[in-house]
């Protein structure tokens, strides 16, 4: 199938099977069905194979450094508010590199979609534990297994009030497609966290494995019951895939707030000169 | 690409066509003048045309229509430098040449004799009177004789002076003038073999005429080029010398268009630097006259009050007002001083020793006594005044009392002083009402503060002489962080993102102040990692950002820095500098940073460093600031330190129009390139959703797409693109500013200006003579060559490293002597002139 959001010429990068395939597919998917403009689009990724996957789509990018996708993204939105911007990145470079700009920018409520890729490993480095590996899981560095808590990107953004958490699985790519729509239209900050199979570093954490322990949140689950989403977002084997929380308040964002009504992109902006000069002259 | 590759490349058979010049690989496939790769029938491509083109009837300026392939690579031999005379010997004749200029001086003499000569040759062969032969001959005579004596100056000279250049107007002058003398001396034999001969129509007769007529032609082809040498752009040109003052502004904006594709921000580096009318020296030194009052207590007592209601109403009685502050790091208590001096010039240094010394608790007082001189007046509470004779006590705290609050013990002080210095009241009351907008009893504090005053015997203050009141109102009061607000906002800024750290916050505090004026977009980022990486991300979608630090949140900031460069995307970091390692003196200053802003970012990027030493050059770098960053799409770091964001001076008008809005952004086309490779390795810059084109911007290395490469050519052609963006940005490097007729440079940058200006000024020694930089980094060889001018060079620094004198010796200057001090002190006045004094007395 032939796609608008494919780029020409380009040496895709990762390993056949690997899970990033279906995810650079999905959101070319989206992108397309949802009629999103692509010179209007910024995807913003960090470094990791993950991040690699803006290389593959054709809109505008910003590729930057390892954990610094999220503040890029956030610049971008403050530079120019009607852009839509996605920042895109593993579990290592989301979670562990840029952990702290993860909670600070949930905190501000930017307006993006944050797509992390979770292989549960550091794929780019060959092989060492991520924030999100489970214990146990036995690397070259990790010798005697992990025995750090694994990080629980969905508790966290939900402690932190996020407006949109979700997780979805790419063994179940239909599924998926129908989350990570629901994001793009949520306004507000949107956390959509995709178990992704790395078949070269992760042996555990397989397609099997993925299959077997987790399961797809039905109508029983209320998306808009905070509780009930704070509850699940600690549940384990099986871990519950779809839409966690979701607040369809109108919630003000990051750039509404410091932009204000006057959303116009900076760089129409001049200042005032005389405006300038009495308030100097005012000295 | 090395000399044998480029062989390969003659634009024969359909090959392409290169050739290089000056060690740089230009493609001309294209041009009508290259066909086959041959040119004029004299030159082919697929060599080095370096050498050839000394002999070319065009100047080098034909490359730039050329785009640029490679660079080439020279095998070590081809590249070794002859060793240079001795330097000592030869930096000695230069000075000696600058000043009595033998060759020009010698010159004149045969060139007007022999033009002399032909002029009465004509008048000879139209008479035949004996009397113009005799004159002729004479005149040949005496201007051969002082040919000789006028050519071995002017060899020495292009010895000194260009190094033996090759370059046209030297090799013709060599041709011309050893033609000249040898003709010179055949016509003066013909004459004196036979003085008749010349009358009649035989062949050394005619050589003979030719010779004085051909001579006179000569002697004009030589004035021709000597003046091309003497004025033109030629050779190691030497930068002009330009005066300065503290409050002219010193960039001039060029009136070039808002094209986007090429955009011009300088007309000409050196000569951008306008020469200002200096106000400091038309005001006769004798009559020079300041006070410095020093005034001390603990935080949180309410000097800052103090401070501003006195510099205003010193202000309003027509003086020039300075205040600076030494704070410690501590939100109350402690020992914290403000310095103020009043005069009747441009104050813009802090002196240690002060007139006037007022002591607002007991622990005040022991903290300034070292500053205090034979004469200076004391004044203390009575409470803690003791049994010093020196100390005058005063009832600041009963006064305030009486009304019923203690802090009025300010208002009362401000009093004291008015009446003590025996200026007018009135000017007082009003900067009072001024400021507390009429509440509560400050103005009975203070006319019983000025009563009292008034009645202090005071017999060694200096009488403050009249001012002109009209001209000091119209000067602006403020201190360097708004000056450089005011800077950043003329550039466009519109986007701040910053994590506070003293002393760089009072940018962000006055950005956000002018949120509400203006359309600004601001936040207060998690760390500074987040505050570089919003600024970039800024950049890239639109905006004119920045972000202020200090040492310590720029260091961490050092990745995003280097993804600034390998990206090109814009940045602009303002650092003020405090004194570290670690967090060192938080509230101090130091000229401490340099080499941290310069080498910071792993692997090499180009990047500007600017550091403002006044008001005036706080605006005029600020706008610069930005202007560099969008043009160059480099980070762009200015160095501020806390002395200068601290310090309240006074600016002249500022006509903010003068500054011109530009903005280089590209509207992109379908087939947009964000890397596309140009002669100068400016890419034109496009923004998201202006236009038909994607951008593509990366931090790994990438291909002219912005697509992810290994590719080791395109690797090297993108190293060699950002490196001719330095090249240019070298091109543009604003002169230093030099002060003064000595030999004796005495060398600062930055913040240390106004000091070093006035330490001159007490020294009044024709020696010495003041060059200051602001544009740090990168330095142009060609404009530092000033430098070998002088006898000596001091260079003076508030750091422990001498970081800039490294930087002058890294670009072959000598340093003479340093001044350095890192005491978390600026330099003050009255010291930095033992300083000097000392390092003279070293020298001599
Ligand atoms: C500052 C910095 N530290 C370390 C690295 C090396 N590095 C690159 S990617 C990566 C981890 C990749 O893991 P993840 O983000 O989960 O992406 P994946 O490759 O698994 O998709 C690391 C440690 C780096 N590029 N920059
Ligand atoms: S290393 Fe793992 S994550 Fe990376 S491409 Fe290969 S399979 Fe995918
Ligand atoms: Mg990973």
């Amino acid at each position: 199938m032939s796609h608008l959001f494919d780029r020409e010429n380009v040496d895709v990068a990762w390993c056949p099977g690997c899970g990033n395939f279906g995810i650079l597919k999905l959101i070319k998917e989206v992108l397309e069905e949802l009629e999103v403009d692509k010179n209007n689009t910024v995807i913003v990724s960090g470094i990791g194979q993950a991040a690699k996957a803006p290389y593959y789509v054709d809109t505008n990018m910003f590729g930057v450094l390892h954990g610094r996708a999220l503040p890029a993204a956030t610049g971008i939105k403050m530079a120019n508010p009607n852009l839509t911007v996605i920042a895109e990145g593993g579990d290592g470079d989301m979670y562990g590199e840029g952990g702290n700009h993860f909670i600070h920018t949930i905190r501000r409520n930017v307006n993006i979609v944050h797509i992390v890729h979770n292989n549960m490993v550091y794929g780019l480095t060959k092989g060492q534990a991520s924030p999100t590996s489970q214990k146990g899981f036995e690397t070259k560095v990790q010798v005697n297994g992990v025995s750090n808590e694994p990080f629980n990107p969905l508790a966290v953004a939900l402690s932190l009030r996020a407006g949109f958490v979700s997780r979805v699985s790419i063994g179940n790519a239909q599924h998926a497609k129908e989350v990570l729509k629901a994001a793009f239209e949520h306004h507000g900050y949107a956390l959509v966290d995709i178990f992704q199979p790395c078949v070269t570093f992760n042996k555990t954490n397989t397609y099997h494995w993925f299959k077997d322990n987790t399961y797809t949140l039905d109508e029983g689950h209320d998306d808009s019951d905070f509780n009930a989403a704070l509850q699940k977002a600690f549940e384990v084997m099986p871990m519950p895939l779809g839409i966690l929380y979701q607040d369809k308040k109108s919630v003000l964002t990051f750039e509404e707030h410091i932009r204000k009504s006057e959303a116009k992109a900076l760089y129409l902006n001049t200042h005032d000169i005389s405006k300038i000069q009495n308030l100097f002259d005012s000295y | 690409m090395t000399i044998d590759e480029l062989k390969s490349y003659d634009g024969r058979n359909n090959r392409r066509a290169y050739i290089a010049y000056k060690d740089v690989v230009y493609d001309v496939t294209q041009s009508s003048l290259w066909q086959e790769g041959e040119h004029q029938g004299m030159h082919s491509a697929g060599v080095d045309l370096t050498s050839a083109l000394s002999g070319a009837p065009h100047g080098d300026e034909v490359f730039k229509e050329f785009p640029v392939v490679a660079t080439l690579q020279r095998e070590e031999s081809t590249t070794k430098k002859e060793p240079l005379p001795p330097q000592d010997f030869k930096t000695d004749l230069r000075i000696f040449y600058k000043k009595y200029h033998p060759h020009p001086i010698t010159v004149h003499f045969p060139i007007a004799l022999h033009l002399f000569a032909a002029g009465f040759d004509i008048a000879f062969l139209n008479t035949f009177k004996e009397i113009y032969a005799v004159l002729v001959f004479y005149a040949l005579f005496i201007a051969t004789v002082m040919g000789f004596v006028a050519m071995l100056p002017g060899v020495l000279s292009w010895w000194i002076n260009y190094n033996l250049s090759t370059q046209r107007p030297f090799v013709v002058k060599l041709i011309v003038a050893t033609i000249t003398l040898i003709l010179g001396v055949i016509a003066i034999e013909i004459y004196l073999q036979d003085p008749n001969v010349i009358y009649s129509y035989t062949t050394p007769s005619i050589i003979y005429h030719a010779i004085i007529l051909l001579t006179g032609l000569n002697v004009i082809i030589l004035g021709y080029y000597g003046g091309k040498i003497s004025w033109g752009n030629l050779g190691e040109e030497k930068m002009q010398t330009v005066s300065f003052d503290m409050n002219e502004p010193n960039i001039m904006m060029s009136s070039g268009s808002t094209e986007q594709e090429s955009p011009r921000l300088f007309s000409a580096p050196a000569s951008s630097v306008k020469i200002a009318s200096d106000e400091r020296n038309l005001a006769d030194n004798a009559h020079q006259v300041s006070i410095s009052i020093l005034i001390g207590g603990a935080a949180g007592l309410g000097i800052d009050t103090l401070e501003k209601i006195l510099s205003n109403a010193f202000k309003a009685s027509g003086y020039y007002v300075y205040s600076t502050k030494e704070f410690m790091s501590r939100v109350r208590g402690g020992s914290n001083t403000t310095l103020l001096r009043i005069a009747n010039f441009p104050v813009q240094a802090p002196c240690w020793e002060v007139d006037i010394s007022v002591a607002m608790d007991a622990l005040a007082l022991e903290h300034m006594k070292e500053r205090w001189h034979h004469d200076t007046l004391i004044l203390a509470d009575e409470s803690f005044s003791g049994d010093n004779s020196n100390v005058i006590a005063i009832a600041m705290k009963e006064s305030a009392k009486k009304f019923g609050n203690a802090q009025y013990g300010n208002t009362y002080i401000a009093g004291l002083l008015f009446g003590i210095l025996g200026l007018e009241k009135s000017f007082l009351l009003q900067s009072i009402d001024k400021h507390f907008k009429g509440e509560g009893s400050n103005k009975e504090v203070a006319e019983l503060g000025f009563q009292t005053g008034t009645e202090i015997e005071n017999l060694t203050l200096p009488k403050l002489p009249n001012t002109d009141i009209k001209a000091v109102e119209k000067l602006h009061l403020m201190d360097g962080t708004t000056a450089c607000g005011f800077g950043f906002l003329a550039g466009g800024c519109n986007m701040i993102t910053a994590y506070p750290m003293s002393p760089s916050t009072g940018v962000l505090n006055f950005m956000a102040s002018m949120s509400k004026e203006f359309d600004i977009a601001l936040e207060q980022s998690e760390d500074e990692i987040a505050s570089l990486m919003m600024t970039l991300g800024g950049w890239y979608g639109g905006a004119r950002a920045m972000t202020s630090t200090s040492g310590g949140g720029f260091a961490l900031m050092g990745e995003a820095l280097s993804l600034s460069g390998m990206t090109e995307t814009p940045a602009v970091i303002y650092l003020a500098q405090r004194p570290g390692p670690a967090t060192g003196l938080p509230t101090r200053t130091e000229q401490g940073d340099l080499n941290l802003a310069l080498y910071s970012g792993h692997g090499p990027f180009p990047r500007v460093l600017l550091a403002p030493g006044s008001l005036q050059e706080c605006i005029d770098y600020g706008y610069l600031a930005f202007e560099l960053a969008d043009k160059y799409q480099i980070p762009v770091i200015f160095l501020s330190d806390q002395y200068l964001a601290d310090t309240i001076m006074m600016s002249k008008d500022v006509d903010f129009s003068s500054y011109e809005q530009r903005r280089y952004i590209t509207k992109s086309a379908g087939d947009y390139e964000r890397y596309a490779d140009t002669k100068n390795g400016i890419s034109p810059r496009a923004i998201p959703s202006f236009g038909e084109g994607l951008i593509c911007a990366v931090g790994d290395e990438h291909d002219e797409r912005g697509q992810i490469t290994e590719d080791y050519k395109m690797r090297e052609q993108m190293v060699g693109k950002r490196a001719r963006k330095n090249d240019e940005l070298t091109r543009e490097a604003i002169a230093p500013l030099c002060k003064g007729e000595g030999d004796i440079a005495i060398i600062g940058w930055g913040s240390s200006k106004g000091a070093i200006a006035e330490a001159l000024e007490r020294l009044d020694d024709k020696r010495l003579e003041h060059v200051h930089f602001v544009w740090i980094h990168p330095l142009s060889k060609e404009q530092l060559s000033v430098l070998d001018d002088y006898k000596y060079r001091i260079v003076v620094e508030n750091n422990a490293d001498g970081a800039f004198a490294d930087q002058l010796k890294l670009h072959g200057v000598h340093v003479d002597e340093q001044i350095l001090q890192s005491n978390g002190f600026s330099f003050f006045v009255d010291q930095l002139v033992e300083m000097i004094e000392k390092s003279l007395k070293e020298l001599s």
